[in-house]
């Protein structure tokens, strides 16, 4: 074996690995102040990555382009959280579990209907050629996604400790009435969380699309990882989702290396099914002890 | 400045409040007391909006509240120091204050500015606070949570403010620091209802209490007029 190309294939897989994070930390985002997560993420992803397709070819320049795609995404974040998550969650029930993949299935077939079932390619300025860095070559596309994924959750981290909604997103996640007395409407709280889950997922779309292209299946085996990245990391550090997402994208792209492009989901499943197994919480989960 | 009128409420099914009627007057202390069950804290949240009541009236400084959100009702003027305290535990003491003034404050920069005069006075009536001002809430001892709680619902500068079993599972010592504390804020002006399953000392500071039985008031008076009632010394005082 070689270490050089062991080197090449772990960093380009953990910088795909960074896609599955962003999207894990949009699961986080809405579960820690819902105990909600919208099941139809994917499909989230895909809608938004076709919009943002449609803004490039109607001859915005990228960098409109991706305000629009994160506000696209954003409201429809608000849109499940309309229709799928809050008369569940006012009624006690877990019926958001399957409205939102209800939903996801919508925004799915009005995918179909309007931009057509074939994958495209999804422009980009950002080149594809590769720099060599520490004796790896990466692409300018993967070194974007490693930015945008890593300069979104360091601003949405920076908002949640600096600045007082932030700090009122928080009261909520940890505990929702006590932070009704102190006014702040929960209601609002978790519709902030899902805009911020939507625009995540629509920025992990945009860039993503430049590398594996636009079509209506196209998120639904990076949603199968963002899950799995989720559950093995916990639903609440976001510190941990970067590290496992990493960690699973790198050793996907070794094992379809020398295993076979066949074993690529392997890992994620093989990671999920551990952690379920030794560690329900997640590897940087906080185990839940409840005072009696 | 709060009148509760012929409240019902309760969980489901089961009524616990039958028609509880009483009022605090601007400035005063107005005591609940009663017996584990008797439904103390179930009035605290049907005022406060954490429940919603199923008939009866709220009145807060004129206004009707019944069925509005917690968070409209804090807004308008209630604070409600709730029964375990329930400080934010992965927050900071001082982002725990912050955000007993949240309905006051600018949501993104500048809140810590405007709050300072808030919270320097809390920081004087609780000096334990400010030496851990950047620790979690959560690492606090029972004692500091609920001297949290009690300093986050005064950053809110509140018209009225509830009190619920602030002595719950403290020390004894610590109950009458607690207790020192609410008469420091009677001192100071403010409007409160406080819930104590410690009758004797509740009484004392009292301007005027409430006993509950059953989900509705069985008694009413100054705490002298109580001190004299048989039925009460022979259920609360004895």
């Amino acid at each position: 074996m070689n270490p050089s190309i062991i080197g090449q294939m772990a960093v380009s897989g953990a910088l795909m690995g960074l896609v599955y994070a962003l999207i894990a930390y949009g699961f986080q985002l809405t579960y820690a102040t819902s105990k909600s997560i919208n099941f139809g993420q994917g499909e989230l992803v895909m809608i938004s990555a076709f919009f943002s397709l449609t803004l490039t070819n109607l001859g915005l320049p990228y960098w409109a382009m991706v305000p629009g795609g994160l506000l696209f995404g954003a409201v429809m974040g608000l849109v499940v959280e309309r229709a799928g998550v809050r008369l569940a969650l006012e009624q006690k029930s877990e019926g958001w579990i399957l409205l939102t993949i209800i939903i996801g299935l919508f925004f799915f077939s009005t995918a179909e209907n309007i931009w057509g079932r074939d994958d495209r390619p999804f422009p980009t300025p950002i080149s594809a050629d590769p720099i060599h860095i520490f004796g790896v070559d990466v692409t300018r596309l993967e070194l974007a996604v490693a930015v945008g994924v890593l300069g979104i959750m360091g601003l949405i981290e920076l908002f949640k400790r600096r600045t007082l909604l932030g700090k009122a997103f928080e009261a909520v996640s940890a505990d929702r009435d006590a932070a009704e007395l102190m006014g702040i409407s929960a209601t609002r709280t978790v519709m902030l969380s899902y805009g911020l889950s939507g625009a995540v997922a629509a920025l992990a779309g945009i860039l993503v699309s430049p590398i594996t292209t636009v079509g209506p299946t196209m998120a639904s085996a990076i949603i199968l990882k963002a899950f799995s990245v989720a559950v093995v990391a916990g639903l609440d550090s976001g510190f941990g989702v970067v590290l496992i997402g990493m960690f699973l994208g790198a050793l996907e792209s070794l094992s379809s290396f020398y295993l076979g492009s066949g074993w690529r989901e392997a890992p994620g499943l093989i990671l999920l099914i551990l952690a379920l197994a030794v560690r329900p919480t997640g590897v940087f989960g906080k185990a839940v002890i409840r005072k009696v | 400045m709060l009148q509760v009128e012929d409240l019902y409420a309760g969980y489901g099914a089961s009524e616990v409040l039958t028609g509880t009627t009483l009022s605090v007057k601007k400035g005063t202390l107005v005591a609940l007391i009663g017996a584990n069950g008797a439904g103390k804290t179930t009035t605290m949240r049907a005022i406060s909006g954490g429940l919603k009541p199923s008939k009866g009236k709220v009145v807060l400084d004129g206004k009707e509240v019944q069925g509005l959100d917690a968070s409209r009702i804090a807004r308008l003027g209630l604070a409600h120091s709730p029964e375990g305290r329930k400080v934010f535990g992965p927050l900071s003491v001082e982002d725990n204050l912050l955000l007993g003034a949240y309905s006051r404050l600018p949501r993104f920069f500048g809140f810590h500015a405007k709050a300072q005069a808030d919270l320097d006075r809390v920081y004087d009536l609780f000096p334990k606070l400010k030496e851990r001002h950047k620790q979690a809430a959560g690492t606090l001892s029972g004692g500091e949570q609920q001297m949290l709680a009690i300093g986050r619902a005064l950053m809110a500068r509140p018209k009225v403010m509830l009190l619920d079993e602030p002595s719950m599972g403290l020390a004894p010592v610590i109950v009458q620091e607690v207790f020192r504390t609410i008469r420091r804020l009677k001192e100071e002006g403010i409007t409160l209802l406080l819930v104590e399953q410690f009758a004797k000392s509740a009484l004392e500071v009292a301007d005027y209490a409430y006993v509950m039985e059953r989900g509705r008031i069985a008694v009413e008076g100054t705490p002298a007029e109580l001190s004299r009632n048989e039925r009460v010394i022979a259920a609360y005082l004895g």
